[in-house]
């Protein structure tokens, strides 16, 4: 493998990491950004759409239906969830989202193992995109060439939807004054269920993108949990392209670090974490200081 | 005055536990006035100065490996050798502390995750001192001085833990109610002005780190004699949530409140886990009820019940750890 | 938290109430008049590990329910307290003890995780418990930290390696590398894997640790190939097994490397389906074992559960017969008694002749080499056994981790 193939193909293995580090980060910022939530159940939310995934595909027969059903309904879900929970949350201490997203946690990481099992689950690819590709003679797989393609599609698409839909102007101005808002005649609360259902949603998709590669298993919750604070920490809470930016650097740091320095693969991230706050606080384009 | 009485009346209870309770009871006792410890020493943090921190589990990991190491490799008695690992949390507490409070909010939070978590990973790989994913294990209850071996059994080990719990909990008490502790509480309800006074809050802020790391460090050098080993589970993000939990459910700023949460996590968990397998189910309901119907904690609801304080006075002592916006 | 309070709701009567309720299975127990046979079991049921734990839960209870009916072990029912550690050792040292103080028992199965029972075995003593291992694979546990108390019913860490290690020497292949999970097993089987490399005068030409958790292996098996051996050896389980299979087949790592594994479970291959298929390695346990034990014990609990047993559930088999074997010998369940009887158990299990050594209380047994494949007409991959070896030759000398020669 000479030098060219390799750095061609680790930078493409580096984007399809970041594509599904990025739908675990944006919606964690999203959500952050608007209601100043930690929500601690986003690994669970991620888990769940690989899941609900598995038995999409398993009923319709379809992966694509399932890309689409499984975000879907993950979404309401999140939604259905802040409209009967969290809404009555807001005036209080930000220790009780701590907590009931907690136990959220607990609650959804255990239904699920009642409803699906405690095996890990088996969610093929697509055939169409079970091939491989040879980049310069070595052998690349055409799923990741989807899931970093899907990466930037659902970047741009959701940086569309911010800056030209009249929700995404909501959305972008709760963030910076959700009285004025509210005064201007929107129900704020409407916009905070939206985003909250946006951002489960998102880790859904992450979540049943991610299944063909790891299985659908009962340890991609707390796993997930960790890197996904991680990326926002590194981007900033609450700034959209900071997670994207989040995503590539960890990324990026991760796929060449763990090649060249393999024993320091389980204390990468942290140390990058740690080097950007202490330069940055609020994180790369956060806006705290 | 009351509280003395009232202090005294729980301590003889609390001796009098060994004669009264089955040994099985008396292990699960032992093990939630540890965690109660630790959870005291992060209300100073939390409840106290509101400093959230997700780290933890980095205070505790830090004594018990400490204390482990001592009374495997080296003849120090058990007496001491748990002070010495409180000692050195505290110490190596300042420099975290230097660090994280260059930040405040949630980026300090986020500091101390990444702090403990790089901990972690350390002792995960350091093999030598820390055993790596084993962790120590047959960790001896040393005798000594003087050959006084008394704290090696069942009764003399909660004893000597006993002692620790009081002793620290009357020593954060005297904390919160001096001049430190006044200032603490300035930092906690309106930083900007507490620094427009003239004091230096950074400075008071890494120091309430340090105690906190440090209690946080005596309660992990406790566990690791009480359960005879260590390992990198006591430094992982998921224990640091816990004990933040404790605090919560508990009641934070009240320092009996997280001992009480603390003993309630434990047994309902306990209790939850030995009757179903669905435990997770259920404790994460009573979590989300907690909030939703006990938002002060158990503490808060017992000296609701039982308190002549004015609501008044009460909600106005409630009132500043909320945030708005 | 609505309740007539009529008494004072203080933090004692929090405990007291809650201690009583805990008391109460104790005291109904007793009411009923009968001593059964208690073997406490703390397993991990709820987190990563769970999938092995469900297994060896339900081999235990298997054997529970068939000795059961045949009246009991020595004319008293056995009955098993199963308690959930989630995993995690601090609270397996937790439950041990509480199935020890609040059941008393002093008969223990279960502790899945080798990090587990590392921290239990040091109290055993202590209990005056005996626990009989079935999943535990390190090999500090007959070797530097190994306690009279303490006996292993399954194949080790370094005995599944020497499976593979003795088949490789029939072999053409001569280079190799490894890949393995960071911590304790996956560096004991690893080390013993390189040391048994360099004794057949083959060449180990590298090894990689991934973190527990990695979800991403493209950068490990980049390494893999770049390695350019002739086969790679994995040590791997779990969710972290799955996803390393499935990538490599998403690499067609297998076109250039051939992959030895040093598990191979059927839950693994129903999760990865065809990107098990080639994989050859060593197992504990398949259900395809030849022998008139196995083919009665698979037929049973094919009718119990309509399913092959795997894995874990037949190595938990093996343990509680072993230990029932050891039971009657001594008939008694005394430490002391049943502790001598267990050092010189010997049977045909549902792997082949079994026996327990006294230096180190190992079960000395064989070891089989399985390959996955999709025979005609089946719809999943199956491991077909390739390879036996006997137990002379897979079990190392006692209180070592490695082999002679």
């Amino acid at each position: 493998m000479d030098f060219v193939g390799f750095l061609i193909t680790q930078c493409l293995n580096a984007l399809s990491q970041a594509a599904l580090l990025f739908f675990l980060g944006v919606g964690l910022t999203l959500i952050f950004g608007i209601m100043r939530i930690v929500n601690f159940a986003h690994g669970a939310f991620f888990m769940l759409g690989a899941y609900v995934g598995y038995s999409a595909v398993n009923i319709v027969g379809n992966f694509w239906a399932a890309l689409i059903i499984a975000p879907l309904l993950v979404g309401a879900f999140g939604a259905i969830f802040e409209l009967g929970i969290l809404r009555r949350l807001y005036r209080r201490d930000h220790s009780a989202f701590l907590m009931v997203t907690f136990g959220l946690t607990l609650i959804m990481g255990e239904a699920i193992r009642l409803i699906w099992g405690v095996n890990a689950l088996e969610v093929p690819a697509p055939s169409a995109l079970s091939g491989i590709v040879f980049i310069l003679d070595e052998p690349f797989p055409i799923y990741r060439l989807f899931l970093a393609g899907a990466g930037i599609v659902v970047a741009i698409a959701m940086w569309q939807f911010l800056e030209r839909t009249r929700l995404g102007l909501l959305i972008r101005a709760t963030s910076q004054n959700a009285e004025m808002v509210h005064a201007l005649g929107t129900d704020v609360r409407l916009v905070r269920s939206a985003v909250f259902g946006i951002g489960c949603g998102l880790a859904g998709i992450g979540g049943v993108l991610a299944a063909p590669l790891v299985t659908a298993s009962l340890a991609m919750a707390p796993n997930a949990v960790i890197d996904t604070f991680v990326i926002v920490i590194i981007g900033g809470m609450g700034s959209f392209l900071g997670s994207a930016i989040g995503a590539l650097l960890v990324a990026f740091v991760q796929v060449f670090g763990t090649y060249y320095f393999p024993d320091l693969a389980l204390a990468l991230m942290y140390l990058v974490m740690l080097t950007v706050l202490v330069v940055r606080p609020g994180g790369l384009l956060g806006k705290e200081s | 005055m009351r509280f003395w009485c009232g202090l005294a009346a729980v301590a003889c209870l609390l001796a009098l536990a060994p004669t009264g309770l089955p040994p099985y009871a008396m292990t699960l006792l032992t093990e939630a006035l540890i965690l109660g410890l630790c959870a005291m020493s992060l209300d100073l943090m939390v409840g106290y100065t509101r400093l959230l921190s997700f780290g933890h589990a980095a205070a505790y990991g830090l004594g018990a490996y400490t204390c482990g190491n001592l009374l495997l490799h080296t003849t120090i008695p058990l007496v001491f050798a748990v002070p010495i690992a409180a000692a050195f949390s505290g110490i190596v507490a300042i420099g975290v502390a230097w660090v994280c409070t260059l930040a405040s909010g949630v980026s300090f939070s986020m500091l101390t995750l990444a702090f403990a978590q790089l901990l972690y990973a350390v002792a995960f790989k350091w093999t030598p001192v820390t055993g790596a994913s084993d962790g120590l294990a047959g960790i001896p209850r040393s005798p000594g001085p003087f050959g006084i071996t008394v704290f090696a059994g069942k009764s003399g080990f909660y004893y000597f833990v006993l002692f620790w719990l009081f002793g620290a909990f009357v020593f954060c008490r005297a904390l919160v109610r001096s001049p430190f502790g006044a200032v603490l509480r300035g930092i906690r309800e309106n930083e900007a002005k507490t620094l427009s006074l003239g004091y230096n809050t950074r400075r008071y802020k890494i120091a309430v780190v340090a105690i906190s790391f440090g209690l946080g460090g005596l309660a992990g050098a406790l566990y690791a004699p009480f359960a005879g080993f260590a390992n990198t589970e006591l430094l992982f993000w998921l224990f640091s949530g816990q004990v933040l939990i404790m605090v919560i459910v508990g009641g934070a700023g009240t320092l009996i409140g997280p001992i009480i949460g603390a003993a309630f996590f434990m047994l309902v968990s306990n209790l939850l886990s030995s009757w179903t397998d669905s435990w997770a189910l259920f404790f994460g309901l009573i979590f989300i009820l907690f909030v939703l119907f006990a938002p002060q904690g158990i503490w808060g609801l017992v000296t609701r019940v039982f308190t002549s304080e004015p609501s008044i006075a009460r909600r106005g002592r409630w009132r500043s750890l909320n945030w708005t916006g | 938290m609505a309740r007539a309070i009529a008494t004072p709701f203080t933090r004692r009567t929090v405990m007291r109430v809650g201690l009583a309720a805990v008391a109460a299975p104790t005291v109904l127990r007793h009411a009923r008049g009968e001593t059964p046979i208690r073997i406490g079991m703390p397993l991990a049921l709820t987190g990563p590990a769970a999938e092995i734990g469900q297994q060896m839960r339900h081999g235990a209870e298997f054997w529970a329910k068939q000795v059961n009916a045949k009246g009991g072990l020595l004319g008293r029912q056995i009955e098993l307290r199963v308690e959930d550690t989630t995993g995690d050792p601090a609270t397996c040292v937790r439950k041990a003890q509480l199935v020890v103080e609040r059941d008393d028992c002093h008969l223990l199965f279960g502790m899945v995780l080798s990090s587990e029972a590392l921290a239990v075995v040091p109290k055993l003593a202590e209990w005056n418990a005996i626990f009989m291992s079935s999943d535990n694979g390190d090999g500090r546990l007959t070797g530097s930290s190994f306690v009279p108390n303490f006996f292993r019913a399954n194949i080790s860490g370094p005995m599944e390696t020497r499976v593979i290690s003795l088949w490789l020497r029939r072999g053409e292949m001569q280079n190799f590398y490894a890949i393995g999970m960071d911590y304790a097993w996956g560096h004991n089987s690893i080390d013993v894997f390189q040391d048994e490399v360099k004794k057949a005068k083959k060449n180990f030409v590298g090894v990689v640790f991934s973190p527990i958790g990695t979800k991403d292996f493209s950068t490990y098996i980049t390494k893999i190939r770049q390695a350019g051996a002739d086969a790679c050896f994995i040590v791997m389980q779990g969710a972290d097994n799955n996803a390393f299979l499935s990538q490599a087949r998403e690499y067609r790592l297998a076109d250039k490397v051939q992959l030895l594994t040093s598990i191979v479970d059927l839950n693994s291959i129903h999760a990865v389906g065809d990107a098990a298929l080639g994989l050859v390695g060593s197992t504990r346990y398949v259900f395809t074992i030849d022998n008139p034990a196995n083919k009665a014990f698979v037929e049973a609990w094919r009718k119990e559960y309509d399913a092959e047993p795997d894995v874990f559930e037949g190595e938990q088999w093996q343990a509680c017969q072993l230990l029932q074997a050891g039971i009657e010998k001594a008939n008694s369940i005394d430490t002391d008694k049943l502790r001598a009887a267990l050092e010189t158990v010997a049977m045909d299990s549902i792997k082949g002749h079994v026996a327990i050594r006294a230096c180190d209380h190992q079960a000395v047994q064989g070891g089989y080499m399985v390959k996955v494949v999709k025979p005609e007409g089946s719809k999943t991959p199956v491991p077909e056994i390739i390879a036996t070896y006997p137990g002379d030759e897979v079990t190392p000398a006692c209180r070592q981790m490695t082999f002679d020669s």
